[in-house]
């Protein structure tokens, strides 16, 4: 069918139904393609030719109405829910009726294991990227947590090991488990809001997030852009615990801890009371021992002082002594006595000593000392 | 004096203590000052171990279930 324009002098104008039927005719001549997305309001009555969904981008809320004859959707037997990640292969329509935009659904096929891994494996290289799982951003935990959160699902098991096994080891560790959806549509959204909650509360100084074992689609939360994004975002330190050994959930990689287990977990939140007490009272030992070795050695170095001190006056005195030997040396070897050892003599007379002949006189009496001893004697005969 | 410390920040000290008393570096004064320190910090310890007493709560509900 042309399309034909009403004219008023140079204008074209187009009735609504002209336009819609025009643009409608336009974008039929598109190709039909394969489109993800995250099925949301999906309605389904009786009464109805087609039935109406709406296929949501999870990155950012992007929507897109989707419609499919009923007959060829109840052909592909599918068990349809809100928040299922589907491939809808369909091509673009506008109903004109209401000039509403479109996708006409031909076939819709749930996302098997091989697109839910290969969309995690784009997760993760993203989130990668981004940071959120470098080691500097690992925080350490504190030694004694003044309360843990607990973020655990209704099932008894995995709050069970883990509050045994805390208990176990501190039993005056404080806890404040906080109970959620962990698995189904719901669960995303709930596990990132009770986290927000637990870290808000007064005290709470590290969490933990366990979850028992399941399957490998039980455990898909976890992995959920808007978990893994709380988690690394936390303002605690977070212990990832969900599932058993094998399973990593994307939230394990951006968790300050990744325990195998719930009860491994309790082996990361709190001390084992025993020992710390031991090592409490190592220190203390430790303590003593070293403020005794201090003082021992602050008192054996005032000991040596004090012996120093006391030896100090008799040094001196020695000193002194030596200093005088060496004095009476040096005036014994400025005596007479020695030059008379080696054989001279004095010779006095009228008490003055004889240096020349001339001095002397025939019958004069004069004295001699000797080394030893000493005579008097007459002069005989002078010489000049 | 101790009040405030938590009891990381409390048996962290005692470890820093413990660890300069061994270095042999602190003067008498230093070390006897060290000490009584550290008895403080280790007292403050055993004292937080002791009078610990465990509690189950739970967030939305909190029905406290104090243990002896």
């Amino acid at each position: 069918m042309k399309v034909e324009p009403l004219l008023y002098g140079d204008r074209k104008v187009y009735t609504v139904s002209a336009f819609n039927h025009g643009v409608a005719s336009w974008v039929a001549k598109l190709p039909s393609l394969w489109i993800e997305g995250e099925v949301t309001e999906f309605r389904r009555q009786p009464g109805w030719q087609s039935v109406f969904f709406t296929l949501k981008d999870p990155q950012d809320g992007a929507c897109l109405p989707v419609s499919m004859p009923r007959g060829r959707f109840d052909g592909l037997r599918l068990d349809l829910t809100d928040g299922m990640t589907v491939h809808v292969l369909g091509r673009p329509e506008v109903y004109e009726a209401r000039g509403v935009f479109r996708l006409r659904a031909l076939s819709i096929e749930p996302l098997g294991l091989g697109a839910i891994l290969a969309g995690l494996e784009r997760l993760k290289r993203k989130l990668a990227a981004e940071g959120l799982f470098a080691p500097e951003r690992k925080r350490p935990l504190p030694v004694l947590p003044r309360r843990i959160g607990l973020l655990t699902g209704n099932e008894a098991a995995a709050k069970r090991d883990f509050v045994t096994a805390v208990q176990g080891r501190f039993p005056a560790a404080n806890l404040l488990v906080a109970q959620t959806y962990v698995q189904g549509q719901a669960a995303p959204a709930a596990i990132a809001t009770t986290l927000e909650a637990l870290a808000r509360e007064p005290c709470v100084d590290v969490i933990v997030l366990t979850r028992g074992g399941g399957s490998f689609e039980d455990l898909l939360p976890f992995s959920d852009e808007r978990v893994v994004r709380a988690v690394a975002g936390s303002s605690v330190p977070i212990v990832s615990a969900v599932g058993h050994e094998q399973d990593t959930p994307l939230c394990d990689h951006a968790a300050d801890v990744r325990a195998s287990t719930p009860t491994a977990a309790a082996r990361f939140v709190v001390p084992d009371e025993r020992e710390l007490r031991e090592r409490l009272d190592t220190a203390r030992a430790a303590l003593a021992r070293s403020a005794a070795t201090t003082v021992e050695r602050a008192r054996s170095s005032l000991v040596r002082d004090w012996e120093r001190l006391s030896r100090a006056p008799a040094l001196l005195v020695e000193r002194k002594r030596a200093g005088l030997e060496g004095l009476a040396g040096r005036l014994q070897a400025l005596s007479p006595k020695n030059t008379l050892a080696r054989g001279y003599a004095i010779v006095r007379m009228d008490n003055g000593i004889v240096r020349s002949s001339a001095e002397l006189a025939v019958g004069k009496r004069v004295e001699v000392e000797l080394a030893e001893g000493s005579f008097d004697g007459r002069v005989e005969e002078t010489r000049p | 004096m101790t009040d405030a410390l938590s009891f990381e920040d409390a048996r962290r000290e005692l470890e820093q203590i413990v660890a300069k008393l061994e270095s042999g570096q602190a003067s008498l004064e230093e070390a006897v000052a060290l000490w009584e320190r550290g008895e403080l910090l280790y007292r403050t310890c055993v004292g937080r171990l002791d009078a610990a007493h465990g509690k189950i709560e739970e967030l939305g509900k909190r029905v406290d279930e104090a243990r002896p």
